[in-house]
Parts: C-alpha cells; sequence; structure tokens
C-alpha cells in the first residue's frame, strides 16, 4: 500500500475511532497529534494502539507515555505501521 | 513524639525497586535518602515532578527525613503547578527531566553518585508530620488543599495490605501504570510496597505490549496496579500478560463482565479500591463477587441529615462522601451514583463547578459552561463546552484553556455560541443543553 493511501486509511481510523468532529481530510500528515496540534491524549492513544493492533496486526510500545514518538503526527504512526504490521 | 518507620520491614539485600531489568536494593535507598536529605533546599513545601517511580521515592523520602512536605498537584497544566506554589508560599521543585514549575527554584535528583553509608538506619517520622497535601480541584476554581499526615498515609497502606493478603515475607513487586503523584498511586504503588516489604517496576506502562514487558522485566510473585481503561485494553488485545497475583484497579467502576473476562483470560483475581483524595483509600471489593464494598479495618460510615460521613482514627474529623451510597452496615456499601458536579473521564475526576469556573475566567469569554454529553458507548465520552466569546475563536479558547485544565478536561468539540440558554433563573438545564447541542448538529448537517 502506498504511504499515502496507509494516511489516508489511519486519518479515516482515528476520527472514527475517537468520535472527532473533524473531516478525516483535515488531519494534515505532518501535525502533532498531541498537545496543540489534534489534541489528542493518552486515553487516545490507548484507544488508537488498540484498533490499530487489530487493523494491522501492530502492537504499538513505549518507553514512556508521555512523549510517543510513534503518535508525533500521521506521518510517524504510518511509518511505524508500514514497518510493523503484520496484516 | 509518636513515629512510624519508613519501611515496613526492612532486609537490606531485597530489591525495592527494578529499573531497567536491574534490582535497586532497599539498603541502597536508604543511602540515596541519607544523601539527598542533606543536599535538600531549605524549604518548607515540594513539588516532585519525577517521572521515575523510584527517583520520586527518593525525592519523597529525603522530604519526609527533612520534616518536609510534599504537594501533589490537581494536573500537570503549567498554570496549575504554578498555582500551586504561589498558594504554598516557600516551595521548590524537584524533578528528573527538564519539566520546572515557574516562579520556583529548581532542584535536580541525582542518579545515585553517593557511597553507601555503612548501616543505613530505617528513618523515623512522626506520624502527626504532613507528609503530603493533595490537592483537589474544589467547585470554586481555586485549588483545595488535602494534607495527608504520614500516619494515615502509613494505616491505610497496613490495611489495605492486610485486606489484599500482602506479606512482607512474599517480596511482591508492583507494576503500575498509574502516577505516582496522584493519591491512588503514591498508596498502591509507593506506600504499599515501602510499608509491606514489597518491590516496584519504576515505569509507567501505558500500551498493553509495555504492561506486559513491564511485567515480564520483574520477578514473581507480581501485582498489577491499574484502572479500568487499561484493564479493558488489555482484554481487547488479549495480551499474554505474564501470571500476576491479582489486577488492583481504581479510580473509576470497573463493570462485573469486564472483570470476569479479566480474571478468565489472564488467570488472576481481580480487586478494585475505592477512595478520593480527601480521605484516601477507604474500602475495597472483589468485583466479581457483587457490588458490595467492604471498608478498611479502623474505618466507620455513619449516616448523618441525609448524607454519609466517613469516620476514621487519623482523620481529624468525619468527611462526607462525595458519592451517592447506601449502607449495609456500618462496614458495607452500595455506591449508586455520582455527585451531579463530579465527572469522571476515561479514570480522571474532576469538578464541572470548578471547569465552568475556569472557563468563566478566560479572558474573552462572557459566558460558558461545561457539559458532559450522555455516553455513546463507541469511545471515553469527552466533554462539549458552550462558550459565548465574541470576537475568539474556538481555538483560541482552547489554547487558553489547555494552560490551567488537565488535557483530559479539554472539550470536543469547543461550541463558540451567541448566547447560553439560561432561563428565568438563569440556570442551564441539561434538557436546554441538550436542545442546544441538536440545533448544533442540525445545522452542521445543513452546512450552515
Amino acid at each position: 500500500m502506498s504511504a499515502s493511501r496507509l494516511e489516508t486509511e489511519v486519518a479515516q481510523l482515528i476520527v472514527q475511532t475517537l468520535n472527532l468532529k473533524i473531516e478525516s481530510s483535515q488531519i494534515q500528515p505532518e501535525q502533532p497529534l498531541f498537545g496543540d496540534g489534534l489534541g489528542l491524549d493518552s486515553i487516545d492513544a490507548l484507544e488508537l494502539s488498540l484498533v490499530i493492533s487489530q487493523s494491522y496486526g501492530y502492537q504499538i510500545r513505549s518507553d514512556n507515555p508521555e512523549t510517543v514518538a510513534t503518535f508525533a503526527s500521521l506521518r510517524s504512526l504510518c511509518n511505524s505501521i508500514g514497518k510493523n504490521r503484520t496484516k | 513524639m509518636n513515629t512510624a518507620a519508613l519501611l515496613g520491614s526492612y532486609h537490606p539485600e531485597n530489591a525495592l525497586a527494578w529499573q531497567n531489568g536491574q534490582p535497586i536494593s532497599y539498603s541502597r535507598f536508604l543511602s540515596e535518602v541519607a544523601g539527598l536529605a542533606d543536599r535538600l533546599p531549605d524549604m518548607p513545601t515540594v513539588i516532585n515532578l519525577a517521572d521515575d517511580r523510584y527517583r520520586f521515592l527518593v525525592g519523597f523520602a529525603a522530604a519526609l527525613v527533612r520534616g518536609q512536605t510534599t504537594l501533589l498537584p490537581p494536573s500537570r497544566a503549567p498554570r496549575a503547578l504554578a498555582q500551586i506554589a504561589r498558594a504554598c508560599g516557600s516551595s521548590y521543585c524537584l524533578a528528573d527531566g527538564l519539566e520546572t514549575v515557574e516562579g520556583i527554584p529548581a532542584f535536580q535528583i541525582p542518579v545515585g553518585g553517593w557511597s553507601a553509608a555503612p548501616n543505613p538506619k530505617v528513618p523515623q517520622i512522626p506520624l502527626d508530620h504532613p507528609a503530603v497535601v493533595a490537592f483537589t480541584s474544589g467547585s470554586t476554581g481555586s485549588p483545595r488543599p488535602n494534607p495527608k499526615t504520614w500516619g494515615s498515609l502509613v494505616s491505610i497502606a497496613r490495611s489495605t495490605g492486610v485486606r489484599l493478603g500482602l506479606k512482607a515475607s512474599d517480596h511482591t513487586t508492583v507494576v503500575a501504570t498509574v502516577p505516582h503523584q496522584h493519591m491512588y498511586g503514591l498508596e498502591a504503588s509507593i506506600m504499599l510496597p515501602l510499608q509491606h516489604g514489597m518491590a516496584f517496576h519504576v515505569g509507567r506502562p501505558l500500551f498493553p505490549e509495555d504492561v506486559r514487558v513491564a511485567l515480564a522485566e520483574v520477578p514473581s510473585p507480581r501485582i498489577l496496579v491499574t484502572t479500568p481503561l487499561h484493564i479493558m485494553a488489555c482484554v481487547t488485545a488479549r495480551t499474554p500478560l505474564p501470571q500476576v497475583e491479582f489486577i488492583l484497579s481504581a479510580t473509576a467502576p470497573l463493570s462485573v463482565s469486564s472483570a470476569k473476562q479479566a480474571e478468565a483470560l489472564f488467570h488472576t483475581s481481580v480487586y478494585e479500591v475505592y477512595g478520593f483524595t480527601e480521605a484516601g483509600s477507604l474500602a475495597t471489593r472483589r468485583t466479581v463477587a457483587g457490588e458490595t464494598w467492604h471498608v478498611l479495618d479502623g474505618i466507620a460510615l455513619r449516616p448523618e441529615s441525609n448524607r454519609y460521613f466517613l469516620q476514621a482514627p487519623y482523620l481529624p474529623e468525619p468527611i462526607p462522601f462525595p458519592d451517592l451510597v447506601s449502607l449495609q452496615g456500618p462496614h458495607r456499601f452500595v455506591l449508586y451514583g455520582r455527585g451531579t458536579d463530579l465527572v469522571n473521564i476515561g479514570g480522571h475526576r474532576g469538578s464541572l463547578g470548578d471547569l465552568n469556573h475556569k472557563l468563566s475566567e478566560i479572558e474573552g469569554v462572557q459566558d460558558g459552561t461545561f457539559f458532559l454529553p450522555d455516553d455513546t458507548g463507541t469511545s471515553i465520552t469527552r466533554l462539549t463546552a458552550f462558550v459565548v466569546a465574541p470576537g475568539k475563536s474556538a481555538k483560541q479558547i482552547l489554547s487558553a484553556l489547555r494552560e490551567v485544565i488537565d488535557p483530559v478536561f479539554l472539550p470536543r468539540p469547543l461550541h463558540v455560541v451567541p448566547t447560553l440558554p439560561r432561563n428565568e433563573t438563569g440556570k442551564l438545564t441539561r434538557e436546554a443543553l441538550l436542545g442546544l447541542l441538536q440545533e448544533l448538529h442540525k445545522e452542521e448537517r445543513h452546512g450552515i
């Protein structure tokens, strides 16, 4: 799957899972998902990790819940999924 | 002077903490505490921001030895920290990273660096020493201090450990997903190990796979101290967790069906502990055994007019229950609801009154209210906010809110509206707010 198609797919997954009141196309690939960007927090990260594991067979890990590098942006998340997916 | 020892039992070579798979012994801990206590600034109160559970504990214990009080802020939002520091007079901040608190001196908790004292003594701490002050958001906008004496922390840790069957000889290790700067985390991942000769993992795993790895890094027997959110994440992911003696859950109610699934999947027992900041942990139950909570030894519940009060030898006065309960005797109760001011978002408790107050203090906000929509069941339900702020955008108001409230309470979405549907007495009813929400959804659909 091309990087941009995966990004479209994961953006849709984020909007659906977290019940965000925005269009998935409004999520910019390099925009921070946490804090001032999309405003996600660790509860969202936990919810997203579950659907990512179900959809792509990738068990997300972190060493520090506050600085989840994987979740820095849509693009970094998709890069991690691309590298680690088993389905 | 009446005192209680920092440690419930002391075996110098036993592990107290596990850091990167390596044990840190009780004797090294006592040496580090003595070393740090000598170097701490001469100030009465401290905000300890350390993320590493062990380094937090070294700072906490050193402060106790010096007769200082550790402040537990209601959130890590920068302005909330600065507000607590200002309100408490002469304070400093302890950290193991780069984080600081505006307006007060910062002090790093060093990593090791002390030669082990030959026979470090177990410090004795006066029972009436205010060990921590836990702040709740209160309903008026200013954080409310809840001082906890060392005696009360020790009593609760001892009675909780007895209830859960913890024995020093088992040398059980705690893995906790909860922060040690909150009362539940402090009680279950710091005080419980200290008073029962146990050990703990220094980290704070978040994702199911993190929890699995953290448990695998420590020796058996182990227990998992966590929340309903993390339990359900591990159940949904069917994470192959290493054997745990039991799972302890708090911060929000756990459903019987979730507890049953977790017990079956992880071949363990699931217990819940119930408490609130003003009183600390006060009751436990095994979730699958039914809805009745059993209070810890020494605690009694007393009805008075139409409320219930909690009494304990370590509480200076009876404390009213914030949640709605029905008594089944002086030592047992059933919870059946929350006070109308309280909200619980993913295990974080907050006061709507306090959130509304903070919103109203933002520059340019003329009127505004937070609102908890009905549960849709798809994901954690978040707060909504309606704000009257001519000339301000939702984004500007959100940025200002982020400075003063815990991020889990940030509204999703925040609607900027021309007016709020207040009735003739100025009240906002839930029905009126639901009506406003429906109107807004209709407008969105019609592209207005």
